[in-house]
C-alpha cells in the first residue's frame, strides 16, 4: 500500500474521532477568538496603528491556540495503547507523520478562517481586499506550524511533563516561520501586494518544503525512541 | 514462517530484563510463555513485535531482521493484548474496517460481518468499542486478528477478561491459527490452559530463560522446573 493511501486511511480515521468528539476543535476555537477579545479590550487603538501590530497579534493567538490542539494531536493513540498497534502494523511511519499533519492543518485553518476575519470586524480594519494574500501566508506559515509542531508532538509523546515540553521544545523551532510570516503579513498589509515579501515567502515554502521531507524521513525514528 | 532469536537482550537502564534468550520456532509452533511477575515475558513479546527496540541481540523472521523500517515483516506479527490496540470511538465494525484496510487485508462488509458473527459480536457492530465491555474487547481483538491472519501471533494474558465461551472461542482460534502454519507464543498466568494448548513451554525467569522444552506426557522436567520458577498457586 502507498505511503499516500496509508496516510489517507489515518486521515480519515482521525477526522471522524474528532467529528465525534471535537474537543479539538471547539478548545481552539474558544480560545482563540477569547485571545481576539482580550486583544481588543487590551489594546485600544485606532485600525492604522493595528495595521502594524495585526500579524504578530494573530501568530499569537495562532501560536497558543495550535499549542493546544498539539498537546491533543495522540491523544487518540495513547488511549488502549493505540499506537503500538499502529506501530505494530505494516504503517510506514512516514504516512503516520503526515497524516498527523494534515490533520492539525486542517484544524488550524478552520479555526484561522473564523479568527482572521473576526479580527478585521474587531479591530474595524477596512482592507478586507487583501485577506485573500493574507490566507495565503498564513497557509504557508501554518504548514510550517504544523509540520514542526507534529515532529515536537511525538518526540514529546511519552514525556511525563508534555504538555510543558511541547512549547518549550517547539517555540524555539518556530522562529524562523513566525519571523517569516509576521514579515510577510506585515509587507503585504503595508504595500497591498507581495512585491516586498517574496524573500520571506521563499523562506517560508523553503522552509516548509525541507521539514515536510525531513518529517516523512525521520519520523521512524521520532516515533520509536 | 519460521523465527530466530538470537542472544536477545533488553535492559532498562541498569536493569536487565531479559538475558541471552535464543529460540528457534518452526512453522505451526503453540509456544506457551511462562514465568512469575517481572520475569521479562511482556517484554519478549514487545520485542518480538518490534515495539521496543533490543539492547542486544537479532529477531529474524524467515532469516530476515525484524527492524523498525521492515514494514513487510512487522505486517505478519500480531499481538492481541486484551481491551487494549483499538480505538475507543469507533464501533466495532469501523475498528476492523480500519485495521485490515491498514493492514491490505479483506475489509468488504461482508467478511468484517461474518468475523464479527464468529465472535459473537454481530450484534454490537456499531457500538462505540468504549461501551464494550473488557471480555468484548477481547473478543473483538479476536475478529481483528482473525481477519489479519498474522504469521507470528504473540498473546499477553489473554485469559483474564474472556468468560467461559470466549475461552472457546479463543483456544479454538489459536488452534485453527497453528493448524495453518502460523506460530503462537502465548504469555499467561493460567499454566494448566496454556500447558493444555501448547507444543513447547518456555520459562523465565529474572530475564533469563530456565526451561525450554516441548511437551511431553508426563512431564516430569516441567514440574520441577514449575516448582522451582513458578508461583505454587498453579494447577
Amino acid at each position: 500500500m502507498t505511503l499516500l493511501r496509508q496516510a489517507y486511511l489515518l486521515l480519515r480515521k482521525d477526522l471522524l474521532l474528532e467529528w465525534r468528539r471535537r474537543d479539538s476543535l471547539l478548545t481552539m476555537f474558544f480560545f482563540g477568538t477569547l485571545l481576539l477579545f482580550v486583544f481588543h479590550f487590551a489594546f485600544d487603538m485606532p485600525p492604522d496603528k493595528v495595521v502594524e501590530l495585526a500579524p504578530a497579534l494573530l501568530w499569537l493567538a495562532f501560536l497558543f491556540t495550535g499549542t493546544l490542539g498539539l498537546a491533543q494531536l495522540f491523544q487518540a493513540e495513547r488511549d488502549n495503547h493505540c499506537l503500538d498497534a499502529l506501530l505494530l502494523s505494516p504503517l510506514d511511519r512516514g504516512a503516520l507523520f503526515l497524516a498527523k499533519t494534515a490533520f492539525n492543518l486542517i484544524l488550524m485553518l478552520l479555526v484561522e478562517s473564523v479568527v482572521i476575519p473576526l479580527f478585521w470586524i474587531l479591530f474595524n480594519l477596512s482592507s478586507w481586499n487583501l485577506l485573500p494574500q493574507l490566507f495565503l501566508v498564513t497557509l504557508l506559515g501554518t504548514l510550517g506550524f504544523c509540520v514542526l509542531g507534529t515532529i515536537t508532538a511525538a518526540i514529546t509523546l511519552r514525556a511525563r511533563a508534555r504538555e510543558l515540553l511541547l512549547p518549550l521544545v517547539l517555540f524555539p523551532l518556530m522562529i524562523p516561520v513566525i519571523l517569516a510570516t509576521i514579515r510577510c503579513m506585515e509587507m503585504v498589509l503595508r504595500t497591498g501586494s507581495f512585491g516586498d515579501a517574496i524573500a520571506w515567502l521563499r523562506l517560508l515554502i523553503g522552509f516548509d518544503v525541507i521539514f515536510l521531507t525531513i518529517g516523512v524521513l525521520i519520523f521512524d525514528w521520532v516515533i520509536e525512541s | 514462517m519460521r523465527l530466530t532469536v538470537k542472544q536477545l537482550a533488553k535492559a532498562y537502564g541498569y536493569l536487565w530484563a531479559l538475558r541471552h534468550f535464543d529460540l528457534t520456532l518452526s512453522p505451526g509452533e503453540f509456544v506457551a510463555l511462562l514465568g512469575p511477575n517481572g520475569a521479562g515475558k511482556t517484554t519478549l513479546l514487545k520485542l518480538l513485535a518490534g515495539l521496543t527496540p533490543p539492547t542486544a541481540g537479532v529477531i529474524e523472521l524467515d532469516g530476515r531482521p525484524l527492524t523498525g523500517t521492515a514494514t513487510a515483516e512487522r505486517g505478519q506479527i500480531g499481538l492481541l493484548a486484551p481491551a487494549e490496540h483499538l480505538y475507543d470511538q469507533l464501533t466495532a465494525l469501523e475498528n476492523l474496517r480500519f485495521f485490515t484496510a491498514l493492514y491490505d487485508k479483506d475489509s468488504s462488509a461482508s467478511a468484517l460481518e461474518k468475523a464479527l458473527l464468529q465472535v459473537g459480536l454481530s450484534a454490537r457492530a456499531q457500538d462505540y468499542v468504549g461501551n464494550l465491555s473488557a471480555g468484548m474487547k477481547c473478543r473483538l481483538s479476536i475478529a481483528k486478528w482473525q481477519l489479519l491472519d498474522p504469521g507470528l501471533l504473540l498473546l499477553d494474558e489473554p485469559y483474564g477478561v474472556l468468560d467461559g465461551s470466549g475461552i472457546d472461542l479463543l483456544e479454538n482460534f489459536l488452534k485453527e491459527h497453528c493448524a495453518r502454519g502460523h506460530i503462537v507464543i502465548m504469555a499467561s498466568h493460567h499454566v494448566a490452559r496454556a500447558l493444555k494448548l501448547c507444543d513447547r513451554a518456555l520459562i523465565l525467569h529474572q530475564g533469563r530463560l530456565q526451561f525450554d522444552q516441548r511437551k511431553q506426557t508426563p512431564w516430569p522436567a516441567f514440574e520441577h522446573a514449575f516448582g522451582d520458577f513458578l508461583p505454587r498457586t498453579g494447577p
